[in-house]
């Protein structure tokens, strides 16, 4: 019974907290802009996530190594130094956009200005990774993301044309009014959004706070496999939420204000209550997964003690490395910068980025030296390569495509 | 790393028949391969560095000539690492050292069999301890 009840809380966290603000931006403005054409790049963007995720935290259960040890002996000093500064610096842009993300949903709840919750926000997300334990941290903002759901709920509230949903998802066509580049440009960022680099480095590193060995690799994939593709109905329901509502009335997603009206519409203050709670704890948790990824990558990189297992005297550097992480994403929200360009910037740079994340871990998911028995099967690494092609034409056109189309504008 | 050289270009005939690999008994470690980059770990488990470059040669001197027999002196750990990555040499003075008959055993991690706490290679984290993290409120406590 205890063991069923760990592998559904498993499951639960793991789509709870699947989205972040980079999902739910990057799908509301698809939807808006390009009803559920996009649709498919959020079903290969779960599949290889789940991929990556299985592979890293299997690595990381089987050797006790995390990703970016692991990056450092494979790649040497130069090019994992290269690789650190490129992780480091986007993961950063996107704890900036998740610190904004919670001040932004707090400013829907109480209509006090964002400049004034995003101390309040930083200070929460420093407590809880100074002082919460991790699984606790895990589990609560895993669980009220789950809250997310009100989407979906919204989405039958709404009653859509579902026939219509169906072939925009099913036989995709860029709408009239877009140009090709920015279709694919979008495409990019979703699959940016999906694939996150942080959630990697979080992943294997988590499975090293959490102590797992062998015997929890079952339910790690389980998790994963069940968990994330859940997460990504979740975010085609945002998507097609915006397109029911948003796209006919030709309503350009800028603010958060937007990206919840389709649920206000449909369900009324209680649904805008319920989902501003979800939004809270889904940027929430990905503040304090993008803060502890930042002190992991460096930690690992220059081998000092880290994790929340230690008390933080015990693992010193790394506690620093995130307090002033989140002082200089706190720093940058305070210019006023709008923290929905930031997501937009940050999912498209973490496109570019993963690459480097992504082959390292493949390597090393096949080196027996590391895993013994349980290196890579011959059809994960068919998978594997596929996506290797994918990732890498992704990570190219990126920047070139931002060029073209002016970030989408 | 070495400049590809042309065929022709090469300092040894083509033909050069080259002496048969030596199969030394025990175990074969690959300095590169094996010990840079690689995570220290002390006595109880903890990290204390990655190796960042080795020092060669028996310790404290600094000459070698062509034909002594090359030993492991000492792992390097911190500044070194820039030395490393940008060329240079930094002065033997500088480095932090972590003597080769500390080290226990060589496998996906370096573990050494003293406590970190005695190595000079974590004098910052012991700075950075003492004098921020240690000072904020419950920097000491057990989390949760």
């Amino acid at each position: 019974m205890k063991r069923l009840l760990g592998v559904a809380l498993g499951i639960l966290t793991a789509i709870g907290g699947f989205l972040d603000i980079g999902d739910l931006v990057t799908n509301a403005v698809v939807g808006s802009r390009f009803g559920l054409s996009l649709a498919w790049v959020v079903a290969v963007g779960v599949v290889g996530i789940c991929l990556f995720a299985q592979m890293s935290g299997r690595v990381a259960a089987v050797s006790g190594r995390a990703t970016f040890e692991i990056i450092r002996e494979r790649l040497g000093p130069r090019a994992a130094g290269a690789n650190l500064t490129a992780s480091f610096l986007i993961n950063l842009l996107t704890l900036t956009a998740e610190i904004g993300g919670i001040a932004l949903a707090l400013q829907l709840a109480s209509s006090v200005e964002p400049r004034l919750w995003i101390p309040v926000a930083a200070l929460a997300v420093w407590l809880v990774v100074w002082r919460a334990k991790f699984s606790i941290m895990e589990n609560v903002t895993g669980l009220l993301g789950l809250t997310l759901v009100v989407f979906a709920v919204a989405l039958f509230l709404l009653h859509p044309p579902w026939g219509e949903l169906a072939t925009q998802a099913l036989q995709p066509t860029v709408p009239s009014q877009e140009g090709h580049a920015s279709y694919w440009y979008y495409a990019i960022a979703l699959f940016g959004a999906a694939m996150t680099p942080y959630e990697v480095f979080f992943f294997s590193s988590g499975a090293i706070e959490e102590r797992w060995t062998v015997k929890d690799i079952g339910q790690s994939r389980l998790n994963v496999l069940v968990g994330f593709p859940f997460g990504g109905v979740l975010s085609v329901a945002i998507a097609a939420c915006a397109a029911v509502v948003l796209l006919p009335r030709h309503v350009e997603v800028s603010s958060l204000s937007q990206i919840v009206l389709p649920v206000a519409l449909a369900g009324g203050k209680l649904a805008l209550a319920v989902v501003i709670v979800g939004i809270v704890a889904a940027t929430m948790g990905a503040a304090l997964e993008t803060s502890l990824s930042s002190g992991y990558t460096l930690a690992q990189f220059f081998g000092w003690s880290w994790g929340k297992f230690r008390r933080p005297a015990q693992a010193a550097r790394f506690h620093l490395t995130m307090i002033v992480g989140i002082v200089v994403a706190t720093g940058v929200l305070m210019t006023s910068v709008d923290p929905i360009k930031v997501t937009e910037f940050s999912v498209v740079f973490s496109a570019v980025a993963l690459p480097l994340t992504y082959l390292p871990i493949l390597l090393v998911a096949n080196d027996p030296e590391y895993m013994g028995e349980h290196v890579n099967g011959r059809a994960t690494n068919a998978v594997a390569l596929v996506y290797l092609v994918v990732i890498l034409a992704a990570s190219l056109a990126a920047i070139p495509l931002m060029i073209v189309t002016g970030a989408g504008s | 790393m070495s400049p590809r050289l042309r065929r022709s270009a090469r300092p040894f005939p083509d033909d050069e028949a080259l002496p048969e690999a030596p199969r030394p008994a025990g175990l074969v470690l690959d300095a590169r391969l094996h010990l840079l980059d690689r995570q220290t770990l002390d006595v109880d488990g903890r990290p204390v560095a990655t190796v960042d470059d080795l020092e060669l040669g028996a310790p404290g001197s600094t000459s070698l000539s062509g034909d002594d027999t090359v030993l492991v002196a000492a792992l390097l750990s911190g500044p070194v690492l820039a030395t490393r990555v940008f060329g240079g040499r930094p002065p033997s003075s500088r480095l932090h050292r972590i003597d080769w008959r500390h080290v226990t055993d060589v496998g996906t991690t370096v573990r050494l069999g003293v406590h970190g706490e005695e190595l000079d290679v974590l004098w910052v984290e012991r700075w950075v301890r003492d004098h921020v993290i240690g000072r904020i409120p419950g920097g000491r406590h057990d989390p949760g």
